[in-house]
């Protein structure tokens, strides 16, 4: 970040803070999404040293993401209900300052990267106890029901959480190059399938491995909130528990730990039993909706709008993703 | 007269072999997990390369002739499946399955053969 954008911070962050003599220190991109840009920034606010993340847009943004002001209101909404997310500090909606709205929140110590949490016996006191307390972290953010003026940007939810998933998954497959038939046969078994719909709540919907960032004493943060929307709250257990959000893990609740572990804690916060076969509809519908996800990453670099390596492996995760789709409706192996 | 070997597939799993032996053990962050992806792109494009194709052909046909369409195939199957006839219980239904699963085996032989215990 240049000295002119860092004196424009400076500034933005004294108003905020009400602090004039706020000084900005080190800064430096942490490896962040796709989607977004994630600063550690150094401040002194009153004497006091501060660890600071600034969160701002990256140049491609899914249109389907939430802009930063609303997940600035989700993790205030989150925080309140007693989650375990970053403290959400301050929010600037004018692009004076950076060029795009950003927002600060408390820096967090942790490890999120899938391939090292899979592999932990220890991080969050060992892999039970870690699947447990992140089942009480899903059940605290499910507390958050609609309707909530603060969330109004989320919308009116869906009269029927299962149905509107296949409606808007086969509208995302009309839109691509490409006819797809295994998902097709994923989409018309959960259509047939689906169970009658619950109360809506608040559905994180990127709650899974990756995305949870875990301290060796417990759940340091959950982060990305940008995908959450209201609906039925298996959905957000069953994008945990898919195999293809494992890492390669055998441990089937996000390849950390047991699936009943994950189970108890979420029913001992919630103080309802989990629905193991929604959550298994659910998980089907996991890897129906990674897979669009994928082709669309694909398509981003094939257009030539953003070429990119990584973009291009994306789409090579759909055949797995089709075979594993194929395994869970019933379809034999043998040809 | 035929090309010179070693022929693509060939030059591919060097390469692969030298940046996965050579160069990737002097790279860390970012720049290791960038010279991995590298490795997986050629690998991928080398069972791309390997794999004969009649397979597409053949499929067409199968689908063509399940769906009586011609012209797209393939965009017919994906709607008839939508419609619910090739649903359990319906004439079709095993043959569109074993289709279904054929395809996603020659798909994922390329992509993730690990899927089907290899690679």
């Amino acid at each position: 970040m240049d000295e002119a954008r860092r004196a424009k911070l400076t500034d933005w962050l004294r108003g905020a803070t009400g602090a004039a003599d706020l000084r900005l220190g080190a800064m430096s991109l942490l490896s962040g999404g796709a989607i977004q840009q994630n600063w550690a920034v150094d401040v002194v606010l009153a004497g006091r040293d501060e660890a600071w993340v600034l969160r701002t847009d990256n140049a491609a943004t899914l249109a389907v993401s939430l802009p930063r002001s609303a997940e600035f209101a989700l993790l205030k909404a989150a925080f309140a209900e007693g989650a375990t997310v970053p403290e959400p500090l301050y929010l600037c909606e004018d692009t004076g300052v950076l060029g795009a709205p950003f927002f600060i929140m408390r820096r967090v110590q942790g490890i999120a990267a899938g391939h090292r949490v899979v592999k932990s016996e220890t991080l969050c006191g060992g892999r039970d106890a870690a699947v447990r307390a992140l089942g009480r972290e899903l059940a605290r953010i499910h507390r958050i029901t609609p309707p909530r003026a603060d969330l109004g940007f989320l919308g009116a939810p869906p009269v029927d959480a299962c149905l509107a998933f296949v409606a808007e998954q086969r509208a995302a497959l009309d839109r691509q190059a490409l006819p797809r038939p295994v998902l097709e046969w994923g989409l018309r078994h959960l259509e047939r399938s689906a169970p009658p719909p619950l109360p809506p709540v608040l559905n994180h919907n990127d709650f899974r491995t990756g995305n949870l960032m875990l301290a060796d004493d417990g759940v340091a943060a959950v982060l990305d909130w940008e995908f959450a929307a209201w609906g039925d709250p298996h959905a957000d257990l069953g994008w945990f528990c898919a195999k293809c959000w494992r890492f390669g893990s055998t441990y089937e609740a996000g390849g950390i730990g047991a699936r009943d572990a994950f189970y108890a804690g979420y029913a001992a916060e919630a103080g309802s039993a989990v629905d193991a076969v929604r959550v298994t509809w659910w998980e089907l519908a996991a890897h129906i909706r990674w897979a669009v996800i994928a082709i669309d990453q694909a398509e981003r670099h094939l257009s030539g709008k953003e070429p990119s390596l990584e973009l291009a492996l994306t789409g090579h995760i759909v055949p797995e993703l089709e075979w594993e789709i194929l395994n869970m409706t019933g379809v034999p192996h043998a040809a | 007269m035929q090309r010179e070997a070693p022929e693509g597939p060939n030059l591919l799993a060097t390469a692969r072999d030298a940046l996965l032996t050579e160069i990737l053990p002097k790279l860390s962050g970012t720049d290791a997990f960038t010279a991995r992806m590298i490795a997986n792109a050629m690998a991928i494009a080398a069972r791309e390369a390997a794999q004969n194709d009649v397979w597409v052909a053949d499929m067409r046909a199968t689908v063509q002739r399940l769906t009586g369409d011609a012209a797209a195939p393939d965009r017919a199957f994906a709607a008839t499946i939508r419609t619910g006839a090739f649903d359990p219980g319906t004439t079709h239904h095993a043959e569109a399955a074993a289709l279904l699963r054929q395809a996603a085996r020659l798909r994922s032989a390329i992509s993730a053969p690990r899927v089907l215990g290899k690679g």
